[in-house]
Order: C-alpha cells, then structure tokens, then sequence
C-alpha cells in the first residue's frame, strides 16, 4: 500500500447547514468591516471624552487603532472560540471540519481556518505582500539618494520612509520562515496532524494582518521620523503615528508572535510521531523550535517597551523622559533586549532550512547534527547576553563594554559551527544543482561578508567609527537580506512543490537569481564603500563626496528590485500553470514528502511510525553511487508486523 | 526516513481511514475526544508554562525599570525626593512640584495579593474536587468563590485609580507604579476571564470523570497570577 493512493475522507465529509456556526458569516470582508465601524465608534467616543485633555491626540489614536485591531479580529472570528468556552458551548466535529475549511474551496483562505496548510499559505501570501511594500519604500530611499541633494523626497517624509520600511522588513522577515514552512510544513515534517493548537494558530495569522494596517497609517499620522528603533526621546516627542506605531507592534509582538512560538514549541515537543525522538527531528524542526524559544524571550521585552512607550505618550508617564525621573538608556536598554535576540529568531529558521536543502540536494546526512543543534542552542543562549553591544556609542556603562563585546565576539562561535555543517554537509556530496542550491551558495557567500563584518562591529574601538554609518547599513543588510532573506527563498524553491503542488518555473527562478545575486553585491558593497568613507546613516542629503558610492549602491538596488521581481513572476506564472508536482521531486527523506500532493487534511491517512533518522542518503547504495534518483521510497508496513518498526515513543 | 504505518481503523476492504468521531472538545465532552486527555493534558500544560515564561520576562523587565530608575533618579526625579522651589522641578504638564512625591498606600496592593492567592487556593481546591470525582458543586462552588475573589482584587485595583496621592505625571516613581498597577488589572482581568470560564463549565459538569487536568491548568495560571501580583505588590510597597 502506499499512501499516495490511499482514499481522502475528510475533505469529502459533507458538512449540515449550520456547521461552523458563527464562523459561516464571517471572513476577512466582515473582519475589515468590523474593524472599520468599532474603529469609528472608538474615534467619536474617545474625540468626545479624551480629545481635551493633556495628551488628547496620543489617546485619540491609541484607542481608535486598539478598536481596529479589536473589531477586525471580532470580525474575522479570533473571538469565538474563547467566548463560546467561557459560556461552556463546546464545539462539534462538524463545526471543526468547517473551521478546518471542509467544502469551502478557496473561500477559506478569507477566513479563520484552523488548517495549518491554509494557515501557512496565508502567512505566505502575506509576507509576500509585506515584502513588497518594504521593498517599494526601499526603492524610494535608493532613488533619493541617487544624487547628494536629490528633492524626490522631503527630508521628514525620507525619515519616515526609513522608519516604516525598516519595521516592515523587520515583520516580513521574522514571519517569513516561521510563518509559511513552519506552519505548512513542520507538522508535516513531525508526523503530526496539524499544529497543537489550530484557532491559535489562525489567530496568530489573522492578528498580524491586523497590525498591518496602523503601521501604514503612520504615513497619514504625521509620520514616524525615529528610525525603527525608536529611540526615547525622539518616540516621546513624535507626531501622533508613534501610537499607531506601537500599537502595532504590541499587537503583532506581544500577541502574534508569542502565540505562534508558544505553538510551534508544543507542536514538537508533543505532537512527533511514534518513534521520532528529539534526535530524529529534522533540523528544520530544531532550528523553529530554538527560534521560538527565542521569540518568547525577544517579544514580550518588545512588547513591554512599547507599552511603556505608549503610556509616555498617552498618559504622561515619564519611563523616558530624563527630566521627569526616566531615562533614555532604560528604553535602550529594554529595546536591545529584544533587538539582538529578533535577528536570531529571523536567521534560525532559514538557515535550518538551508540544511534540509544541503542534505536533500547533496545526498548526506545533515553534517554533525548533534553539533548543529549545540550551535542553534548556543546562539540563543549568547544572544540573550550581547544586547550593550548596540549601545557601544550611547555612553551607557563603558565598564560593561569590554565583557558585551567578549560575548558578541563569542556568539561567531556557534556561528562558525553552523557555517561549518553547511558546509560539511555539501562537501564530497553528490551535489544535484536545483535552484535552492542557488540560494544556499548564495546564503554562504553572503554570510560569511555579513557575519565578518559583524565582528569589526562588536569590537568597541571600531564600533565608535562604524556604528552611525553606512557600514552598518550594509552588514544588517548582508545578514538579515543576504543571509536570512536568501535562506528563506531558498526554502522557498525547495517547498515550493509541496505546498503549490506545481514545479516552480526554474529557468524563470536561475535568470532571478542572477540578478539578485550581483546585484545584490553592487548595491551593499556601495553602502560598504559609503561607510569607509564615513557617510553617516539616515541622512536624506549628502556631501558629493559620497555621490559615486551611493549611485553604486542606487544602480544595484533597481537590478536588485529587478530580480525580486522576476521570481515573483516565477512564483506566481507557477502556481497559476506550473507543471504538476510528483510527491517528492527531490527524492528527500523526510516525512513532508511522504505524503501525497495535494496534502490531505489531517496529513496523514495512516499514522506513520519512524525507525530512522530523516537523512539516511546513501544507504546501501555503494560509495559514489548515492546518486539522487537512487532514492527508494519507504515501505509502509502496520504497525507490529516487523521487529524493525519499534521505533523509540517520542509521546 | 524509514516509518511504518500504525492504523487508526482498518475497512472491510483493507483500505485505512482516519478515527472519525461526532465531536472534539477534550475529555469534558464524552465522545468527543478526537485524542486523548493524556494528550492534551501534555500540551496545555507545556502552553501554560511557555506563556508564563513569556510573561516572566514582562514582570522582570517591569521589575528592572523599576529599580533602574529608582536608582538613577536622574534630575531628582525618581519622587521628587530632592526637589525644593529653588530646584524649579516641575511636573510632566510644566506645574512647579515642591517635596516628595506622596507615596502609594500599601493596603491596596496588599489587599489584592491576598485576594489573588485566596482564588488560586479556591482553585486548587477546584481541581483537588474535579481529581477525586467529587460532585458538580464541589467544583463549581470554589470556582465560583475563585471568581468571587477575582472580582473583588479587580474591583480593589480600579478602587487604587481613584485614591492615589499622585498621578501619571509625577515622575519615574509614579509613572513605573502606575504601570504596575495596569499590569496588574490586565493580569486579573484575564484571569477573571478564565475563572468564569471555569465556573460556567464546572456548573454544567464539564470537570467530572477525570477531567481534573483541564482545572489543574487553570490553577498553575492562577497561581502564576498571585505570585507576579505579589511582585509587583511587594516591590511597589517595601522599595520606593
């Protein structure tokens, strides 16, 4: 028997006309419109009561953007599930079908379904279009920096477009691994039916969605002029976006974010298949489970410093206000906290993917393991212990810098390792070139200059030079674009096939990659040309000295733009007539791609029992023969019908 | 990856299907159990501990900004303990503040703590009834008490709002206070959530016949939810 021709009986169970409930009226239109009305109720209201006193405009939007978020989440159904507990109403399977999206084709995609595949095609979609904003207001930065006193921009309007451009990027590309594939694919990937808690998970998707909109209204606000960092007293004093601002990160860190991380953690630690042992776990599943963890350290230190930010703002509290008995360095500080610890939580996940597709496309086991899951552990932990190292130059405890600096040096460490299983697991591998491999080579190019200029970086004397310039423009953009951006279009292509059910379009996707390739260099070796000549960052005017550097870097950007462009056609020429994808077009081990394609809900037809580690290429084949179509599909044999199927209980 | 198949259900015909039953919601709802309650026990409890995890970093870095600003005191103004005419402090609205700022009183916080740990010691007493199978109302009658309790340390919080000798503006004592006291209010908000849950669900016996874990849950978190109240209480109180 194999499971590709097993029946499908979920999907075709016909619902009554009353399952789902009150989910059946509502979806994303009725989200929007919830939002919308409780949004003006909450603008009359606190207009009326709150517009006259001290900090009336702050309050204002604060309350008016927590309507939106409340009301759309209303709207779309983030509420039902817990009201209807509290009331002591359980839901009937039939109502969980419908939530799952049974008989809704494509409707349920608008909606708040519970299926983890629909929620990781949601989050998909989403970050697609979050990158494509971010990537729009960077090509509007690039373009004014074109020449030295460009006017395409005001100097305010530039600021606020760095600041937004900024946050968005920061949102896409914490979701952009744990949103799609850790979602669509780690349950898979595990044995599971689905995530340990299905509402909670659309409801990590659907609260992000709801974040989205008070971030762009910053644009209409007055604008955020701080850079995304924020810095007090500059937040304190900014126009009344700063509140929609803040809200929008408490909503998408302090809910979204810890949700989703508090989920895919159980999901692994619980929900594994019979026999898979935390050693048997794919890397992908290590690399999310340590990101996550991380997550729940970062956001809740982020959502606790916007709070505090908030009440300066709409309540007079003084957390940042020198003057009044606060401190800049305490926002600093609890900004950091999460700061550092978020770029790991970005670069885990992908770069864990990187090592499914090393392995996949090399025929080799992940290299060492064991030693890449000390590396991801390794990581977190460091990363919670580095966060000075941002404020080298604010004069915060200089007795302090020499230890921050030891422990940011020390993080390269486990770095290393990771950068060495990459390798190691490539090397001598039968190397099948397919367009993820693209983006793994690409990944080390770029991470290997992202990470080395980090080092220069953490060391305080070049810091003192560095830090307010252009260098360090260039180095987080090595790191989080060229390396975790690049990580995850990687993963991209590699599970492209299984989510789509269509072959991604490679010719489209190599021309792509050419382009993001070099010209990616072009525009961030300029910005590295810009800070060795001392370009401060964040300026929308400039010395002609400058000019040749930022034209490089501008020139680069378009081809750059270019490239993302073209493989945004890939994606979507691909989905819409794509060729069809077999179940496992690169013969890869692991449980995702063992299940037929389309997934069926709930996955699994039969519950699988592993007896082996997911990376076993190679075997009894002999030596330089491991070749890629070699792979043979497992026997799927019942339980207790063989001594071999007594795999250790991971539950 | 090597894996067998273990079947849920095996047709006439040999071909294998998924468990199929009429409803889900966890072992309270007989039938209905899609896995079982060892299962979700295992899960809802990790969710418990991770959420209280994240929660603990809030309640450090409130505690952090606490002592932080306490001791930087910077312009005098942790409560205005230096300030004097000549000094010229002023408040967040520009108004001249002579003298320390009045401090909190203590009962509020006080009071609070003690109604906090009195609900999360009626809940374990919730779950020590729902454990021994004991009749519906000797669950729902200290979730009930639970709520009770809940309800008043809300009430006492909104009560503190209205009497502090100070407000928001009065510098980093009062504003971190401030912020300790909203904290607070949403912790027993939710918790006030969650008890009604508890109660309306005990009355219809959904937490008989061996559904004491989902109780049990529910009291890890209220018991989570005294321990950070009397944190910040304490704090509050003993360190300004």
């Amino acid at each position: 028997m194999s499971i590709a021709t097993a029946p499908l009986l979920l999907e075709d169970t016909p619902l009554g006309p009353k399952a789902g409930g009150l989910y059946r009226r509502q979806n994303a239109l009725v989200g929007l419109i919830a939002g919308v009305v409780l949004a003006a109720i909450g603008w009359v209201v606190s207009h009326a009561l709150l517009q006259g006193s001290n900090w009336g405009s702050d309050m204002v939007v604060t309350v008016t953007l927590t309507c939106w978020v409340i009301g759309f989440n209303i709207g779309i159904g983030t509420f039902n599930a817990p009201f209807s507990w509290v009331v002591g109403k359980d839901s009937t399977r039939e109502d969980e079908l419908y939530g799952a999206g049974v008989g809704q084709g494509a409707a349920r995609y608008w909606k708040y379904c519970t299926d983890h595949k629909v929620v990781g095609t949601q989050y998909f979609v989403l970050v697609m279009v979050l990158f494509a904003i971010g990537g729009t207001l960077a090509m509007m930065i690039r373009t004014q920096l074109i020449t030295a006193h460009s006017s395409f921009l005001s100097p305010g309007t530039y600021n606020n477009i760095v600041t937004i451009h900024g946050m968005i990027m920061i949102i896409a590309t914490i979701i952009m691994v744990s949103g799609p594939f850790a979602n669509f694919i780690l349950p898979i990937m595990i044995g599971a039916k689905d995530m340990a808690f299905p509402r909670l998970n659309a409801m990590s998707l659907w609260v992000v969605v709801s974040a989205v909109p008070p971030l762009l209204a910053t644009f209409v606000l007055g604008g955020v002029d701080t850079g995304w960092t924020t810095y007090a007293p500059l937040s304190v004093q900014a126009p009344p976006a700063m509140d929609a601002f803040a809200i929008c990160i408490i909503t998408f860190a302090g809910v979204s974010v810890t949700v989703a991380g508090i989920n895919t953690i159980v999901t692994v630690s619980t929900m594994r298949a019979k026999g898979m042992t935390m050693s048997r776990v794919p890397i992908f599943a290590w690399g999310s489970v340590v990101s996550a963890a991380l997550g729940l350290y970062a956001m809740p230190a982020f959502l606790t410093a916007m709070s505090m930010m908030i009440t300066d703002r709409a309540t007079g509290t003084s957390f940042f206000v020198n003057q009044l008995g606060g401190a800049g360095w305490l926002w600093e500080n609890v900004f950091w906290t999460m700061g550092h610890p978020e770029v790991y939580v970005i670069l885990l996940p992908g770069v864990a993917a990187l090592m499914e597709i090393a392995s996949t496309f090399s025929r080799k086991p992940v290299f060492a393991y064991k030693a890449a899951v000390a590396a991801f552990v390794g990581i977190a932990a460091l990363a919670i212990m580095v966060w000075a190292h941002h404020m080298f130059t604010t004069g915060w405890a200089p007795n302090l810098a020499t230890p921050f600096m030891l422990t940011t040096e020390l993080i390269s460490i486990p770095t290393g390792v990771i950068f060495l299983v990459l390798i190691g697991t490539i090397w001598k591998g039968s190397i099948w070139t397919r367009l993820p491999m693209y983006f793994l080579y690409l990944f080390l190019w770029n991470f290997i200059i992202g990470g080395v200029t980090g080092i220069y970086l953490s060391d305080v004397p070049a810091d003192q030079f560095f830090h307010g310039n252009m260098f360090t423009t260039a180095h987080f953009h090595y790191t989080l674009l060229g390396g975790a951006m690049i990580a995850s279009t990687g993963a991209v292509c590699y599970w492209f096939p299984k989510m789509t059910g269509r072959m991604l379009n490679e010719r489209i996707g190599k021309t792509a990659f050419w382009f993001i390739a070099i010209a990616f260099q072009v525009t961030y070796f300029g910005q590295f040309w810009e800070g060795f000549q001392g370009m401060p960052r964040r300026i929308a005017f400039y010395d002609p000295i400058f000019l040749r550097a930022n034209q490089m870097s501008t020139i680069g950007a378009y081809f750059l733009m270019l490239g993302w462009m073209i493989l945004l056609a890939a994606i979507i020429v691909s989905w819409r007539n794509g060729k069809i994808a077999p179940a496992n077009p690169w013969h890869a081990k692991s449980l995702e791609w063992k299940v037929q394609t389309p997934v069926p809900l709930e996955n699994f037809l039969v519950d699988p029992v592993v007896t082996s580690d997911p990376y076993t290429y190679g075997e009894g084949v002999p030596d330089g023969q491991n070749e890629p179509s070699a792979a043979p599909e497992p026997e799927l044999v019942p339980v207790g019908a063989s001594e071999s199927s007594k795999g250790e209980g991971a539950s | 990856m090597s894996l067998t198949t273990s079947e849920h259900e095996s047709t006439e015909d040999g071909e294998h299907h998924h468990e199929y039953l009429p409803a889900v919601e966890g072992a309270e709802n007989p039938g209905g159990e899609h896995e079982s309650a060892g299962e979700r026990d295992k899960k809802e409890r990790l969710m418990i501990w991770l959420f209280i995890g994240g929660d603990l970093v809030i309640l450090i870095l409130e505690v952090f900004a606490w002592f932080y600003l306490r001791t930087l005191n910077s312009n005098g103004m942790w409560n205005a303990a230096k300030c004097t005419a000549a000094a010229n402090c002023v408040d967040g609205l520009g108004n001249p503040l002579i003298g320390p700022v009045p401090k909190a009183s203590i009962w509020h916080p006080m009071i609070i703590m003690s109604l906090a740990i009195i609900s999360a010691l009626f809940v374990w007493a919730a779950e020590s009834a729902s454990r021994r199978k004991a009749a519906k109302g000797a669950v729902s009658g200290p979730a009930l008490a639970a709520l009770v309790c809940m309800i008043g340390a809300i009430v006492v919080q909104i009560l503190q709002f209205q009497v502090l000798p100070f407000t928001t503006i009065d510098g980093g004592y009062a504003s971190v206070y401030e912020f300790f006291m909203g904290s607070t209010l949403a912790h027993l908000l939710l918790m006030g959530f969650i008890l009604t849950g508890l109660w309306t669900r005990a009355a219809k016996g959904r937490y008989q016949g061996g559904t004491f874990h989902r109780v049990r849950i529910m009291r890890m978190f209220g018991v989570w939810i005294a321990i950070s109240t009397g944190v910040l209480a304490i704090v509050g109180g003993f360190f300004v």
